[in-house]
């Protein structure tokens, strides 16, 4: 069959728009502020064989399991796959990405022909388990952290299996996560209503051949792009800090990246192995993570199907940290993504130097829940706002200024400051910029963020989970590392409990101040190259101290004007240089 | 004689319509100024003057309203030339105008910067003080804090002043004090209270709602300034009235103590002309569609009522007045075509605007454009675009779309320019989805009006492609906003954040919130010279299901919020919720929570009447011009194809797909698949072949 170019081009933005309609039924309809506020859910189309056609990626982290489940969807159940379908899964051994994250999946018939799926994937409140939420430190295997489910159906042919239903949900402790499982169904139903309008107005044949079209001119894009890296072997390194069971514990991500000419192999056989706690990645988490970091080097325009993927490989040996084996404890392995991103980073600076960031700030989160007084009611309150520090600046451009974690690069929101007053029992304090936090480079790295507020309510607990209180993001060539994170719990009495990076927090009373800090990203090259003005600029904006304008960047300011002193930052950058 | 005239500035072309009682309406457009536009319009309605064989100062006696669409605050922000600004908000809190929540929209693309916040960190003033979540003092406001911020404001030459405490929504009590020393300091500063100007709930969507205020203020009043001295110069005595965001218009003073109105008011006006068109014909719903040189502008119109929003954006900024809903893509005839490294087509966003133009205008532009594709294709005459106005260059057309189109494609040049043509009308149908579809709303039940420039010559494929049968074309399609601007009735917000269970509403508490806006409301539209009899007040309430994040607004009844009806209320919202989202709690028995209760005052203007056409008969032969070649698009091969000359098309008069219609400022493609009729207004009235019977009756024939 002739290809039709034109309509290879009509037929790919109609799938990126068919997964954004599903996407906005999740924003609209679902309850749970993880997903409504902090759109931790992706939703994607899949062809008949689950290779991607298409998704949209609110958390990119989440995204790229979505097509191995698939496929291992249509192998697991073969030809017992009919119109009306619908298959729940969250299983981490095969497949799944993190056992919070719940996908339903939806096939799609055409002419009695299975033809394609429609997906969606959300972070769900609640999956059962030993701790509401999922997130267990304790937990050594992975009957501690949630229900598992293999793909099961909980409709066959358009019919409820109200049997496999019931046992589900008796499992999950929030009514919420059968509504919003609800609105991922509905979120399925709209992605299959736009391809089979597709298939009416265009026929079977010519989607498929089409499809494939697509397929092949994505992977020429990205083997242009890749054939843009100089060809070689690159090895990078990153530290994972506490395992949440032993103090001081440390284990490597080592990575060893192949460029030849239009193909990238990821090989992480030298990674240390799995640890025995929660701190474990599974395949579909850590892949992703590489994906979706090294997405960020390449042309942003490329669409994100199955042709983009073909490519890159990604090997990660079964019993390292990024692959635990069976049954491990993973609900931590989402979080490994920046650690592993680091690795990345550092070993692709040696080929294309132009193209990477600096460090990273590295995620650390908590999560306050308690009884709010006020109310009468229970309240669970996750920090988005406090977590976001900053990204690393890179070859012309800044970092950008409190983004956050490197796998949602500035796809999770910060509660709006008045709404979280209405939904906690919490006064907040300060919530700013955290000067000086950045790391000084030629362009520096994105600031970090200071966040405290006012514990009210009883029954208090603080959960932390994260990482970044050992290391700071690295500065790159030249460029100057950032700040660290940091979490304390003021008390009453006056004293000060710094948290550790995977915590629970118990009894905490009112009136405790929590204090975050959320640190900046590293700064990349020459901190004496930056020109002067803008280090006058950031003094004038109070994000960078005269102090630290004179000893990192080798800026004279003068303190009462705010200017810079021409002469004295000469002499001082031309000292150095000598 | 008595005129009326909207007057709609874009940035090439101001746009005129002049109407009278008894004579049709008459289409003026002369070339913008951005540097002052005023010249531009006093430059159109000189030429309006001379038309009439009158001069400028008897003319303008005869005006009894001008309706004025302006622009000269989009372009404030766009251009970041609004007015220096300083910013009063709570210590601790400084950054959050910076900050936006903390999103990347790219976020794959570490080059991809924050925007330049309109205040700067060290004109962002902290100032001591804090109520708390019910607007109870936390801590004191310390006024030392504001005579430093004064001093600090003084030395660095603010013009501008905006204030926004957190949680003030609850109280104001310590912005309204600031807001007394500030005038106090600041006589002559542009001044915007946050409680005053948006008392609701949510600190970044206010502030930064504030503080754009405030950085256009300045730039509005002085327009509108000089642009009163310039009619009160020529002695206009009528009515001036200034376009807003919200569809309605406004008084220029008002305008310019809340200037941020006029903000996204640029395709405003196009809605309220949509259903003023649509509901001659008996329809209470349409989708409208703008296509003019860069961009497309697609709205939607429901028991016709436009689509709000209180989510708006300008440049990335929140903007968080209530505003029509209006979807906007960068297509339009300047739309660049160019192939990506995949080899895969692709139209825009980059627009060659109007300099250096497409390829065919022959000003210098290389780059192949949609008007490029559609010259090739046939849809445009060379010689009578913009009825003759601009001669196009077919050659240069041929040779940019080959060179960078057709060759990298490996297709001939005509081949190319149909693979263009699909895909901008792709992409505008995405936006025509986007207004219908992901709003909850089956776009084949509604009629496509098309409009703009460019529009008509797309409209057959853009509802093609979305199964639409009837498409509108208005007799003045080509300014469109200047037509919507002289139908749109004056129309002022109000919003007062209560937030509470419904269940334990303070029935007091609640009327008198409503009173106190409906009081402000009369007040105001009195001052706009509104009678009593012609102001219509619309109450609503933000609703959602307790710890929900998305509020749905539901209209009630004056009755209703006088008597704090909740179980009428209550049985509003289960409703709305399954229309928006598809299900409800109401069995669940889910309690439900009040956020916002919101007014919506309306000021009823006189609407120009169109002169009515006597019926012509079936028979378009008069109109008929010639015949040329076209491209037919499905079909995928050309044809000979009537050409009629559109401004010879009589009431009744019916032509049958595959044919052209050409007015001086557009030109309409009618595709085989469609039929088109003419009403007795002049406008045009396409559909599927089994239509017709339906539409006859409508149009009354």
């Amino acid at each position: 069959m002739k290809i039709d170019k034109i309509l290879v081009s009509v037929l790919q933005r109609r799938f990126k728009s068919i997964t954004e309609e599903m996407s906005i039924v999740l924003t609209k309809t679902t309850r749970s502020p993880i997903l409504c506020e902090a759109k931790d859910f992706v939703t994607g189309l899949y062809d008949g064989k689950g290779k991607m056609l298409e998704q949209t990626e609110n958390l990119p982290i989440l995204s790229f399991s979505l097509g191995p489940v698939c496929e291992y969807i249509v192998d697991y159940f073969g030809d017992e796959i009919y119109p009306g379908d619908v298959i729940f899964h969250n299983d981490v051994f095969s497949m799944g990405n993190q056992n919070n994250d719940v996908a339903v999946y939806k096939p799609i018939f055409f002419e009695d022909r299975l033809v394609a799926w429609a997906a969606a994937k959300g972070h769900q409140a609640d999956v059962g388990g030993a701790v509401a939420g999922g997130y267990n430190p304790k937990a050594t295997e992975v009957w501690q952290e949630t229900l598992r489910i293999p793909p099961v159906k909980v409709y066959e042919r358009g019919k409820l299996r109200k049997d496999v239903w019931d046992l589900i949900f008796a499992n999950i402790r929030f009514e919420i996560v059968a509504a919003d499982m609800r609105a991922q169904i509905g979120s399925c139903v709209v992605g299959e209503r736009g391809i089979l309008k597709l298939l009416e107005k265009y026929g079977l044949d010519v989607f498929e051949t089409h499809k494939e079209y697509l397929y092949e001119s994505t992977e020429k894009m990205m083997r242009a792009e890749i054939a843009t890296i100089p060809n070689g072997t690159y090895r990078g390194e990153a530290t994972v800090y506490y395992d949440g069971r032993t103090p001081g514990s440390k284990y490597k991500i080592r990575v060893t990246i192949t460029v030849d000419d239009e193909e990238i192999t990821f090989d992480y056989s030298d990674t240390d192995p799995q640890t025995d706690g929660f701190v474990n990645g599974t395949y579909t988490s850590s892949a992703s993570a590489t994906l979706l970091t090294f997405l960020q080097m390449v042309n942003p325009d490329i669409p994100h199907n199955d042709g983009m993927v073909r490519p890159v490989k990604i090997l990660i040996p079964e019993g390292t940290i990024l692959n635990a084996r069976y049954p491990a404890a993973t609900t931590f392995g989402n979080h490994l993504c920046p650690p592993n991103a680091d690795a990345i980073i550092r070993a692709l600076s040696r080929a294309i130097p132009e193209r990477v960031t600096a460090g990273w700030n590295q995620l650390l989160c908590y999560l306050t829940s308690g009884y709010d007084t006020r109310k009468n009611d229970n309240y669970v309150d996750i920090g988005f706002l406090g977590l976001k520090g900053g990204s690393g600046g890179t070859k012309g451009v800044d970092g950008y200024d409190h983004i956050g974690m490197i796998d949602a690069s500035g796809g999770v929101l910060d509660q709006d400051y008045e709404m979280f007053e209405q939904q906690t029992p919490h006064l907040l304090l300060q919530h700013e910029y955290w000067p000086d936090s950045a790391g000084a480079g030629e362009q520096r790295g994105g600031l970090g963020v200071e966040t405290r507020f006012e514990i009210g309510g009883r029954n208090t607990k603080v959960v932390t989970f994260g990482d970044g209180d050992v290391e700071p993001a690295f500065g790159l060539f030249g460029g100057r590392d950032a700040t660290l994170n940091r979490i304390e719990l003021h008390y009453p009495d006056g004293t000060v409990y710094k948290t550790t990076t995977k915590d629970l927090v118990e009894d905490v009373p009112a009136g405790t101040v929590l204090f975050q800090q959320a640190g900046g990203g590293g700064g990349y090259g020459d901190p004496y190259l930056r020109d002067p003005a803008r280090v006058a600029r950031e003094v004038r904006n109070g994000i960078v101290s005269v102090e630290r304008a004179e000893e990192e960047y080798g800026v004279v300011i003068d303190p009462e004007t705010r200017e810079v002193k021409q002469k004295e930052t000469e002499r001082m950058r031309a000292k150095r240089h000598v | 004689m008595e005129y009326k005239i909207g007057i709609d500035v874009g940035g090439t072309f101001t746009d005129f319509l002049l109407t009278s009682e008894d004579r049709n309406p008459e289409i003026y457009k002369v070339l913008s100024t951005p540097d002052d536009p005023s010249v531009g319009l006093m430059n159109g309605l000189a030429e309006m003057a001379g038309a009439h064989g009158m001069d400028i100062g008897d003319f303008i006696k005869n005006v009894t309203t001008i309706v004025h669409g302006t622009t000269v605050t989009t372009n404030a922000v766009l251009t970041r030339k609004g007015a220096r600004t300083g910013l009063l908000t709570t210590k601790g809190l400084r950054d959050a105008l910076e900050m936006r929540r903390g999103i990347r929209e790219e976020q794959y693309n570490n080059r991809y910067t924050n925007v330049e916040p309109l205040v700067p960190r060290y004109l962002r003033y902290p100032v001591e003080e804090r109520l708390d979540y019910k607007g109870e003092v936390v801590s004191d406001l310390d006024t030392a804090d504001l005579l430093d911020a004064a001093e600090l404001f003084r030395k660095e030459g603010v013009e501008a002043i905006a204030i926004c405490f957190m949680n003030s929504f609850a109280d104001d009590r310590h912005e309204s004090v600031a807001a007394g020393v500030m005038k106090e300091q600041f006589p002559d500063a542009y001044l915007t209270v946050s409680s005053v100007f948006l008392p609701s709930i949510r600190f970044y969507d206010r502030i930064s709602t504030t503080v754009l205020n405030s950085y256009v203020g300045p730039i509005l009043k002085r327009y509108l300034t000089s642009l009163i001295e310039k009619l009160d110069a020529v002695g206009f005595e009528g009515i001036l009235l200034i376009m807003q965001s919200n569809g309605g218009v406004v008084s220029p003073q008002i305008a310019m103590d809340n200037a941020a109105v006029t903000l996204l008011s640029g395709p405003a006006a196009g809605p309220v002309a949509g259903i003023e068109y649509t509901s001659i014909q008996g329809y209470t719903d349409c989708i409208t569609v703008d296509m003019g040189g860069t961009s497309f502008d697609a709205a939607l119109i429901k028991d016709k009522t436009p689509l709000v929003t209180t989510e708006g954006e300008i440049n990335r900024l929140r903007l968080s007045l209530p505003m029509l809903d209006i979807v906007t893509i960068g297509a339009g005839g300047g739309s660049i075509g160019w192939v990506d490294e995949g080899g895969l087509l692709r139209m825009g966003p980059q627009s060659a605007g109007s300099k250096p133009g497409p390829a065919c205008y022959d000003l210098g532009g290389v780059l192949p454009t949609c008007t490029d594709a559609d010259l090739l294709l046939g849809l445009l005459d060379k010689d009578f675009f913009a009825g003759g106005k601009i001669p196009l260059d077919y050659d240069r057309a041929v040779q940019a779309v080959k060179e960078k189109i057709a060759d990298p494609l490996g297709m001939d040049p005509i081949e190319a320019a149909a693979g263009m043509y699909r895909v901008i009308n792709v992409n505008m149908a995405s936006g025509v989805r986007e207004v219908s579809v992901k709003r909850g709303h089956d776009p084949r039940e509604f009629p496509l009006v098309a409009a703009g420039g460019a529009g008509p010559v797309h409209a057959c494929m853009i509802a093609l492609e979305l199964e639409i049968p009837v498409i509108m074309i208005p007799k003045e399609s080509s300014i469109f906003c200047a037509a919507g601007m002289l139908m749109s009735d004056l129309k002022h917000n109000f919003v007062r954040t209560y937030s509470t269970r419904l269940n334990d509403i303070d029935a007091k508490k609640f009327k008198s919130i409503f009173l106190d806006m409906e009081r402000e409301a009369t007040k105001l539209l009195k001052s706009e010279h509104i009678p009593r009899d012609a102001i219509q007040h619309i109450y609503s309430l933000d609703l959602r299901y307790v710890k929900q994040y998305h509020e749905v607004n539901v209209r009630i009844t004056r009755d209703e919020f006088e008597g704090a009806d909740v179980s009428a209320i209550v049985d509003r919202f289960h409703p709305e919720h399954n229309r928006l989202f598809g299900y409800s709690l109401e069995e669940e028995g889910t309690p439900i929570e009040l956020i916002n209760l919101r007014l919506l005052s309306i000021g009823k203007t006189a609407k120009p009447k169109f002169v009515q056409e006597q019926y012509d008969g079936e028979d378009p032969l008069n109109a008929f011009k010639k015949r040329r070649k076209v491209y037919l698009p499905l079909a995928k091969t050309f044809e000979m194809v009537p050409v009629y000359d559109g401004h010879k098309l009589k009431f009744g008069n019916k032509v049958e797909g595959p044919a052209i219609i050409e007015q001086v400022n557009t030109t309409t493609f009618v595709t085989p698949e469609y039929t088109v009729l003419c009403d007795r207004y002049g406008s045009y009235t396409m559909f599927v072949k089994d239509r017709e019977d339906e539409i006859k009756r409508k149009i009354g024939i």
